[in-house]
């Protein structure tokens, strides 16, 4: 299910920049000065019945998003509503798929103070998708909390006992397949390098994996059973990755919070702003 | 803090830039109204308020402006766009007709045919011209025919000027002034230091204002007594005009010859009239050319016709062909229309070219000439001879000068003609009877002359003392005709002079 919903939203996402981008590229594409004499003009402009319309609704999609994902972790009488897990999706959801009819609100024109308020969107957007990335890389339970680290020592070493007692993996690979999973010290990952330094073990466990997959090959066990040994491996491998950078990603977690907030808040107060004066030079919309 | 404004400002309205000025076009929770442009657009304002310009046509009247006019689309944004192929201009308060429909906008939209400085300043605006023809056109008429260029011209080009109709004006044009070009009246001139074609203030009073007089005067100013505009060959009431002021005045057969008859080119062409020939066909071809000059016809001939000539028998003495005699008495034609044709140039002269011989060649050459009368005859009659006929062997003496020719030359007398034989003998039984039955031949040929003389035809010479038988005694005193008597035998009657053997018993 939680798999489900994911993929749903991100094709709902996907789905709404593919169309509005194809609905209107000739709007968009065509210069500042001569959008005025296109005949989609008068309801792709930002006051325009569409363009307008994309601004309220994708600037109260991230309201809500925003307000409902911090009603559920700030507040104790929302605590047991839902899991955190699938409240962080709905979140992300909501602010993906807003600042996306945002930017088709903008039509493409970024000027004047409130542009601040969309790179303001566009810096907490993108800094939602690194803070997803690290967040990920914090192994938590099926509800989505946290693993101490004595529980995770525990949960990479079932993976061993397993591969051991349901395949009757022989030592020496085994204890191969320990060696590269053993736990690596990186060196400390920030903000911009820990991206390309997963990236990098990815490649390397991929690389195990495959060897693994040749050997498993040669002692004619059946395919099935080594998909199975190759998957708890590679678990295996994340997960001694995961334990190695633990300590690490939870600080640059931290941290995170200081700069995806503050931009937020940014955004939401020139957005403010900016209905504010619309409203008042009497662009309301359809209201 | 940064602006708040979407996007920069046009160009033209780039000065109200900034935050400050946003009131000035936006109204407080009316986005942005008809009243703030037109404040500041008041020449907007007043061509509406005067139903005048395109913004007072329907279409656009009831019309926000920003409808038309957004901004915030950046500097170089054109507030005004007019598609020249698609805008209406007859929503303006002029239609473009002609060659405005297919000039460039700016053609006439530029500063120079604004009258109205304020607009000047404002780059591309379209406003600021007057519909009157001479806000932008240079009055070539230099203001003397008035301002309403459209009356006459239209809008294709400016020439020709179609509306123009000249019966409207104070000259109607007929006939032949409708083909003429404008400029043969209306000259090219300078004005004022410019080209100016006059139109107003041309003399037309009098043909001779334009035209020069041809008559030079002498048929008077009023060229349309006779003359019609259609054209200078056209000539109206012909039969009062007065042929007689002109160069040539008409006299005799020429006051009954159709007009057109001379004046085949239009009756006001010139014929030439110095010599007859200039008109006349020389009936003569040429025949009186002398010295490769033509005698004209009025050296014989007058005005009163051909048939009559005033070539005089004088005239004709003073000619190659004296006329004198007999041939003072004959009809010309008897020599010079021998044929159906009048002849003057007789080129043979002599007697024979016009009389026959009527001697048929008898007349021996020598005596005569070659195909000449002269010898005998002269011109006042045939009958008249002047031969000396002692040029022959034949000398007329005696009574032979006397007698008339024909007495001895042989005379046939036709109808038509004479015949004159002359006898080639000489001797007298040639003419005359041998009476004497040839009792004085020897060796055949009668000598008369022996006896007889030309006086009469007395035996002069004779003397009977000569004969063999002289007269003696009483035979000297008996007459003749005693012993020569009259006898008649097989020669004839006659009297009998030659007795052969003469005895006296053959009378005795």
């Amino acid at each position: 299910m939680t798999k489900l919903q994911h993929w749903l939203y991100l094709l709902i996402g996907i789905t709404a920049f593919v169309y509005l981008g194809y609905a209107g590229y000739s709007y968009y594409l065509t210069p500042y000065e001569e959008r005025f004499f296109h005949p989609s003009h008068s309801i792709l402009k930002p006051s325009g019945i569409i363009g307008h319309g994309l601004g309220i609704i994708g600037s109260f999609m991230m309201l809500v998003g925003v307000v409902l994902y911090m009603l559920r972790k700030r507040l104790k009488s929302f605590a047991r509503v839902g899991a955190i897990k699938n409240w962080l999706e709905l979140h992300i959801f909501l602010c993906s798929l807003g600042p996306v009819l945002v930017l088709f609100h903008t039509a493409f024109k970024f000027g004047g103070i409130v542009a601040i308020s969309f790179w303001s969107m566009v810096a907490v957007v993108i800094s939602g998708v690194i803070g997803r990335f690290i967040y990920v890389q914090i192994p938590r339970s099926i509800r989505g909390n946290e693993y101490s680290m004595e529980e995770l020592k525990m949960l990479n070493q079932s993976f061993g006992e397993k591969l051991k007692n349901e395949f009757n993996m022989d030592n020496s690979l085994l204890t191969k397949l320990e060696h590269f999973a053993s736990l690596k010290v990186y060196k400390s990952p920030n903000l911009f390098s820990i991206i390309p330094l997963t990236v990098k073990d990815h490649m390397a466990n991929k690389k195990i994996l495959n060897e693994l997959k040749t050997h498993l090959r040669s002692e004619k066990i059946s395919e099935k059973s080594i998909n199975q040994i190759v998957e708890i491996s590679k678990s295996k491998l994340i997960l001694s990755r995961k334990i190695s950078l633990l300590n690490s990603v939870q600080e640059m977690f931290r941290y995170w919070h200081i700069i995806h907030l503050p931009f937020a808040i940014v955004m939401l107060l020139i957005m403010i702003l900016h209905v504010v004066i619309t409203v008042a030079f009497g662009y309301r919309w359809i209201f | 803090m940064g602006q708040i404004s979407p996007g920069d400002l046009s160009s033209l309205h780039s000065h109200l830039e900034g935050m400050s000025n946003c009131t000035k076009c936006h109204h407080i929770g009316s986005q942005v109204r008809n009243n703030e442009c037109l404040a500041c657009h008041s020449e907007i304002s007043q061509l509406q308020k005067e139903n005048k310009g395109f913004h007072s046509s329907s279409d656009v009247r009831n019309k926000n402006c920003v409808q038309c006019h957004s901004e915030h689309h950046g500097r170089n944004f054109r507030i005004v766009n007019i598609n020249p192929k698609t805008f209406d201009h007859s929503k303006t308060s002029f239609q473009l007709t002609g060659k405005h429909g297919k000039i460039d906008c700016f053609d006439c939209h530029k500063p120079d045919f604004m009258t109205d400085a304020k607009y000047k300043k404002h780059k591309g605006t379209f406003l600021g011209l007057k519909t009157s023809c001479n806000s932008c056109h240079q009055d070539y008429h230099q203001g003397s025919l008035g301002n309403s260029c459209q009356d006459c011209h239209g809008t294709d080009a400016f020439r020709p000027a179609p509306k123009f109709n000249h019966s409207s004006t104070k000259y109607d044009l007929t006939g032949a002034h409708q083909k003429v070009e404008c400029i043969k009246c209306h000259s090219i001139e300078t004005k004022n230091g410019k080209k100016f074609q006059r139109f107003k203030g041309i003399e037309f009073t009098s043909c001779a204002s334009c035209h020069k007089d041809f008559h030079k005067g002498k048929f008077g100013d009023k060229c349309a007594t006779c003359h019609v505009t259609e054209s200078f060959h056209v000539i109206k009431n012909l039969g009062s005009f007065d042929h007689g002021k002109t160069n040539y005045p008409l006299v005799g057969k020429h006051t009954s010859v159709d007009c057109k008859a001379c004046h085949k080119n239009g009756l006001n062409t010139r014929p030439k009239f110095d010599k007859c020939i200039s008109c006349h066909l020389d009936y003569h071809k040429g025949e009186f050319t002398k010295n490769g000059s033509q005698t004209d016809c009025n050296s014989c001939h007058s005005l009163d016709g051909f048939n009559f000539t005033s070539y005089t028998i004088d005239r004709h003495l003073k000619s190659n062909f004296i006329l004198n005699g007999a041939h003072l008495a004959i009809p010309c034609q008897s020599c010079h229309k021998k044929n159906e044709k009048w002849n003057f140039k007789i080129e043979r002269r002599d007697c024979v070219d016009c009389h026959k011989d009527v001697h048929g060649g008898s007349v021996p050459v020598k005596y005569t000439g070659e195909k000449s009368c002269t010898a005998c005859h002269t011109t006042e009659r045939w009958n008249e001879v002047n031969f000396d006929h002692s040029k022959t062997n034949f000398v007329l003496l005696g009574v032979h000068q006397k007698r008339s020719c024909t007495k001895c030359h042989t005379s046939n007398k036709g109808i038509n003609s004479v015949n004159i034989y002359f006898t080639k003998k000489s001797e007298c039984v040639g003419c005359h009877k041998d009476v004497h039955a040839g009792q004085f031949a020897k060796n055949g040929i009668v000598l008369c002359q022996s006896c007889h003389q030309y006086n009469n035809w007395k035996p002069e010479l004779f003397d009977h003392n000569n004969t063999s038988f002289p007269l003696n005694g009483a035979h000297s005193k008996v007459d003749c005709y005693k012993c020569h008597k009259q006898v008649v035998d097989e020669k004839g009657k006659y009297i009998k002079y030659k007795f052969g053997e003469v005895k006296c018993a053959l009378c005795h």
